[in-house]
């Protein structure tokens, strides 16, 4: 628990200051979302969906959008992926990448489809601005990460 | 009552993710219907536990790179030429430091003659961090209640508005940016005086909506704050007219605007102090009988 609440701290202090110069065109990679896809293969359902609301309603409260759409998202995204777990877990680099890639392109959908309630966003805006720029670069960091040892064990020990 | 904990722990999974989306959900749709009490206080807390992390965050990493600045100065020179090198980078890092103080004096003096010129009270605070997610756009500054700041104060910096204080705590505040989706504000054509409604426009600048089909507006257009709605003050510049849009069967047009002030650089803005806040009105109006 302790090691997941520091994992949480460090994703808000990467996303909000560190990951600011990587951005690209206004779009940075989302940490929160690998910290869910990271560590909800390894939980219960239960647990990954309680897990994915307490991540997501803590990029809510730093972010500008509503309370709610992101532990929304996250719940769902934790729920599923732990779910699929044995389906999901796999040494393969490029198996991986695209399973990064899609965890973080789903999320990207959830999200609109929930921003249309209350923000009201253009569809092809939103996928050629946000959802398949940010998919790309989170998948991309996410591939890196797994890449480097002390990241799994960071994972292992939070889960 | 016992047949219902069987099933409740049958279907704990289900039910378990059906609560969470339930919760999530109801979040967001008391923010729709203004009813913000719980989720303020939600967002508040959070803010207020996770903000030093961040400020501490970007304390760090202005110490870093300068660190990582001096070892990349530093690295491959030959032994002979240490001293050298050293006397030149320490010289190096004098002129960038006084370079940097100039800059920010630059700045500063902006933000000072501004408030020299205009009869409101502001308040200078600095920007910790950004938006956590990629769909909105807030900034983090590093003042709260604790400097007098309240919600829906105007932000602004040196070419014009920034946007306005949607969160505060002690130490820290949430300012969403007028390029924020969900952002808006009364806009005024300059030279025309024609109104409309300025809100975010995603990935591409602001856009002015509501603009009538007959209005002049032509590209280079100044757009200022109208004063209408109550949060804005008149007269802040917000951005030059680039492009124009006139759809057939809509019943109004479109501008799109270039930003006046560079909110993707934002270093130091000014809070407009002293003004009545919607807060107040509402507050105000609720106490009369």
């Amino acid at each position: 628990m302790r090691m997941f609440l520091l994992s949480l701290l460090a994703c808000a202090a990467a996303q909000a200051v560190l990951l600011v110069p990587l951005s690209v065109g206004g779009v940075r990679p989302d940490c929160f979302l690998l910290l869910v896809l990271f560590l909800s293969p390894r939980l219960s359902p239960e647990v990954a969906t309680l897990q994915g609301f307490g991540v997501g309603l803590c990029q809510d409260a730093l972010s500008g959008g509503p309370l709610g759409l992101k532990a929304f998202t996250y719940s769902l995204l934790g729920f599923l992926t732990a779910r699929l777990s044995h389906k999901l877990n796999t040494d393969k680099p490029l198996a991986q990448f695209w399973l990064l890639l899609v965890g973080a392109a789903g999320a990207g959908v959830v999200t609109f489809v929930l921003s249309c309630f209350f923000v009201g966003l253009s569809p092809l805006v939103s996928v050629l601005w946000l959802i398949v720029p940010e998919a790309l670069y989170t998948a991309m960091l996410g591939f890196l990460l797994l890449r480097v040892s002390w990241v799994r064990a960071v994972i292992t020990q939070s889960t | 009552m016992s047949i219902l904990w069987r099933l409740l722990g049958k279907y704990r999974r289900g039910v378990i993710l059906a609560v969470t989306l339930m919760t999530a959900f109801l979040l967001m749709s008391l923010q729709v219907r203004h009813d913000r009490a719980v989720v303020m206080f939600t967002r508040e807390a959070i803010l207020f536990a996770v903000s030093p992390v961040i400020k501490m965050a970007a304390m760090t990493v202005g110490g870093l790179s300068s660190v990582w600045q001096d070892y990349v100065d530093l690295r491959g020179l030959r032994e002979e030429n240490i001293r050298l090198q050293r006397e030149a980078g320490i010289l190096q890092r004098r002129i960038s430091q006084l370079e940097e103080q100039a800059l920010e004096t630059q700045r500063l003096q902006g933000l000072l003659a501004m408030q020299e010129t205009s009869q409101r009270n502001y308040l200078a605070a600095r920007v910790v961090g950004k938006d956590a997610t990629n769909w909105f756009k807030t900034i983090l500054i590093d003042r709260g209640s604790q400097a007098g700041l309240r919600r829906n104060q105007p932000v602004v910096a040196p070419d014009g508005l920034v946007g306005r204080v949607v969160e505060v705590t002690p130490t820290s505040a949430k300012v969403q940016l007028i390029t924020d989706p969900v952002s808006a504000a009364g806009g005024l054509i300059q030279r025309t005086r024609v109104t409309g409604i300025v809100s975010g426009n995603l990935g591409a600048g602001l856009k002015v909506r509501y603009l009538p089909l007959l209005a002049d507006v032509v590209v280079g257009d100044e757009v200022v704050t109208s004063g209408m709605g109550g949060v804005f003050p008149k007269g802040i510049p917000l951005g030059r007219v680039i492009a124009v849009e006139r759809r057939g069967g809509a019943l109004f047009q479109e501008a799109v605007l270039a930003p006046k002030a560079d909110l993707a650089r934002l270093e130091e803005v000014l809070i407009v102090m002293g003004t009545e806040t919607r807060d107040d009105i509402e507050t105000e109006g609720a106490r009369q009988p």
